[in-house]
């Protein structure tokens, strides 16, 4: 199989679950979401083994790893701002969104927790002093 | 823009047209990636440096240089 049609099964795999699961939540089925993504994950990695062209290397992880970075980076900023916010507000007129800008600030905190055990952990199984 | 530059473009060429795809596996890498090469855009580790002066049959310096 050549990676142009593994990217066209692989779309159509992500709509199907998508639409399944956008179907399965509000019309109550709780149960739906998790099988049929499970199903999903494994009908794309039986369809990635049948590419004969090389999908991932050093480059694609290089620009995952940036991307991820990036979006840590954004996304904890965001939180502890927002959350900051809330948590002012809290002290004014709006006492009830106190509890989700500390909720905010607690999940940022966890964030950075596991990045900071991560990088000590890849730190340490490269080797040298990070 | 790196200063490591290269000769893939023209290595290809000396090897009977060799595709980037041909290049591409034997490189053991994706053909988004010798382009990216050819286009100076990206710089290869050190193993897949080789492996693609490998493919080539020649050594890294043929391939790879540093323009410091």
């Amino acid at each position: 199989m050549s990676y142009n049609t593994y990217r066209f099964w692989k779309l159509l795999v992500i709509i199907i679950v998508a639409i399944l699961v956008g179907w399965a939540v509000p019309s109550g089925y709780a149960f739906i979401p998790v099988p049929v993504a499970v199903i999903g994950m494994g009908i794309l990695y039986i369809i990635k083994r049948g590419v004969k062209e090389i999908v991932i290397d050093e480059r694609t992880y290089n620009i995952a790893n940036r991307a991820s970075r990036m979006a840590f980076q954004t996304v904890t900023l965001a939180m502890v701002l927002i959350g900051a916010t809330l948590v002012a507000l809290s002290y004014g007129k709006h006492p009830g969104v106190g509890p989700m800008g500390l909720t905010l600030i607690y999940s940022a905190a966890g964030l950075m927790a596991v990045y900071l055990i991560s990088y000590v952990y890849y730190g340490k199984k490269v080797g040298g002093k990070s | 823009m790196t200063r490591i530059t290269n000769r893939i473009r023209r290595l290809r060429f000396d090897h009977s047209e060799m595709t980037q795809e041909e290049l591409a596996q034997r490189a053991g890498c994706t053909r988004q990636t010798i382009i990216a090469l050819e286009q100076g855009k990206y710089v290869p580790s050190i193993e897949l440096a080789f492996k693609i002066a490998l493919a080539f049959g020649v050594t890294l310096e043929e391939v790879f240089q540093y323009e410091g």
